[in-house]
């Protein structure tokens, strides 16, 4: 989730130092003065959450039946955590190796606990919040584009109600649906991951 | 092996995609599908290649389909934090392998007083799997300066040569000339095994090894046809799989009143009361087998008294690893302070962490 944004910002720091460089301001520095209060907004990212210590977790690999060793060889990198206190269950097979697994499933546990503990406060809460805002603000000016194109045509219409509408909704009602969806968001390949766990794990 | 019902494609088709189908006889079941296919679009994304990425994904899963191991589909086997490549001719490292070798990097890391040196051997070595991830732990975990000394040895030249770029491979997160690991080849049958590892000197004494590790061939002929998964039987090398007699310096395993699939652990037995290591893993193919060599150890009788009598290994704490070693044990095999202990051969062996029996653990008594 990080990374997307941070290559966007050194993308637009370059530009704008070019543009100070020519003197006269062009449409890339306006576009960098939109983008200052994304920047603003990561760096109030909450950081990512510790895992919990390892005595209050249950790890076991999930291996195939059969002899194991040198007579098969299954690509079985899965790992199950198991977190006592609160009996979450995270799996994670990610990746073909066991560490790396290992560390994927803790980071997700971490980001699980955190948005029990803290509810809309929590990392994966703010980081779906900014998301959503983004994706919001990204709509809206759209909107407004083709607006004032259709507006061109002469078939200026009152819609501005519906888009102070869509301004207000963006609040404290729609907070938990999208928390849901957006601890797999975290991680592209996890997400998948957690998809096809979750629904393993109701088949049992 | 069962027969998958048509249905089971059709859905893998539908629901993952239509490669999927065709790897579906080589994984056998969907998610292990899924995953596959994954990983092998994933590696196709991160090398590059003039071939367009879809012709490559064809062509490896067409590979894949056919039987071929992953690993050596896509050349590369992840151990620890280590990259291992994988060639065929050279067994693939195991998940349970990596399981109890960072569990001794941690045993030798921790023990009081720390270590003021290490040498290390290890014996059937394949792709050198073992040696370079006790390295990589040692050298990220003891002092810089502590120096470490680890010795591969395989009878296979395919395997040294592996085992050698696996090295290149995986550099040292800081190098330092305290630490060397080199790759030999030679038979360990051989009578010159010691003396061409550890040349002697003026005072004729082989120096303390610290550690003697070994995932020698263990499976029996029987098991091998009957046993043993396909994809392994027909890709794998059976040098690495099962003992064979012919690999035995006078061409025959009459030496050893043993099964021939425990043949190896006899003669590792032997070296390890030549060199008397502080510490010997050796892996095991299941539980019996790990009965059967921890009796094999016990066999000369006991304590110190029987050194070199009647071909047990006297001196050495005895214990049994499972697959994970590192786990508590299993509350039904534990006893009243939470350790697992089996009797064998009239004395108890401790038993430890969960899953099947995967190693015998030695360790020299200090006196």
């Amino acid at each position: 989730m990080l990374r997307p944004l941070t290559s966007l910002r050194s993308l637009f720091r370059p530009a704008g130092i070019l543009c100070g460089r020519h003197g006269a301001p062009t449409s890339l520095e306006l576009r960098n003065s939109f983008t200052t209060s994304v920047v603003a907004n990561l760096k109030q990212l909450p950081p990512r959450p510790k895992h919990p210590p390892e005595s209050e977790i249950e790890e076991s690999y999930l291996k195939g039946s059969g002899p194991g060793g040198q007579k098969i060889n299954k690509t079985n990198s899965a790992v199950q955590l198991k977190h006592i206190p609160t009996g979450l269950v995270i799996k994670s097979q990610a990746t073909r190796s066991r560490t790396q697994n290992r560390k994927i499933a803790r980071d997700l546990l971490a980001l699980k606990l955190d948005e029990l503990a803290n509810g809309a406060q929590s990392r994966v809460a703010i980081v779906s919040d900014t998301k959503r805002k983004r994706a919001a603000s990204k709509a809206k000016k759209s909107r407004r584009k083709y607006r004032k194109l259709a507006g061109a045509e002469g078939e200026v219409e009152g819609e501005e109600g519906e888009e102070g509408e869509l301004e207000g909704g963006v609040g404290e009602g729609r907070e938990q649906q999208h928390v849901e969806g957006s601890v797999g968001a975290e991680e592209g390949v996890t997400q998948r991951e957690n998809g096809e766990g979750g629904k393993k794990e109701e088949g049992r | 092996m069962p027969r998958l019902p048509p249905s089971l494609f059709w859905k893998a088709r539908r629901e993952i995609s239509p490669l999927a189908a065709s790897l579906l006889p080589a994984c056998r079941d969907l998610q292990s599908t899924a995953n596959e296919l994954r990983w092998i679009k994933e590696h196709v994304q991160d090398t590059k290649s003039p071939i367009p990425a879809k012709i490559r994904v064809w062509r490896l899963v067409e590979k894949r389909a056919k039987g071929i191991p992953l690993q050596y589909v896509l050349g590369t086997q992840p151990f620890g934090d280590l990259e291992i490549k994988c060639r065929p001719g050279v067994l693939i490292p195991r998940p349970e392998t990596e399981t109890y070798t960072l569990h001794l990097a941690t045993l030798l890391t921790q023990s009081h007083p720390p270590p003021p040196s290490l040498s290390i051997l290890d014996l059937c070595t394949g792709t050198g799997c073992i040696p370079l991830l006790l390295l990589h732990s040692l050298q990220t975990t003891l002092p810089q300066t502590t120096p470490i000394t680890i010795h591969g040895v395989d009878i296979s030249p395919t395997a040294i040569a592996l085992a050698r770029k696996n090295h290149t491979h995986n550099p040292p997160p800081s190098p330092s000339p305290h630490h060397t690991l080199t790759f030999t080849q030679h038979d360990i049958f051989s009578p010159t095994l010691l003396s061409t590892l550890y040349p002697p000197n003026q005072n004729q004494k082989l120096p303390q090894i610290d550690l003697l590790t070994s995932n020698p061939p263990y499976i029996s002929p029987h098991d091998f046809t009957h046993h043993t998964a396909r994809a392994v039987r027909n890709h794998e090398p059976r040098l690495a799989l099962v003992p064979s007699p012919t690999q035995l310096a006078d061409g025959s395993n009459s030496r050893y009143a043993c099964r021939p699939e425990d043949v190896f652990y006899a003669h590792l037995l032997e070296i390890a009361k030549a060199v008397r290591p502080r510490r010997v893993l050796m892996e095991v193919g299941g539980w019996e087998q790990a009965v059967r060599v921890v009796g094999m150890v016990f066999l000369g009788g006991e304590g110190g008294k029987d050194r070199g009598g009647g071909g047990g290994v006297g001196g050495y704490e005895v214990e049994v690893w499972r697959d994970e070693p590192a786990a508590a044990a299993a509350s039904s095999g534990a006893t009243g302070d939470g350790v697992e202990r089996v009797e064998v051969a009239g004395r108890e062996v401790v038993v430890r962490g969960v899953g099947r029996g995967r190693a015998v653990y030695l360790r020299l008594r200090e006196d």
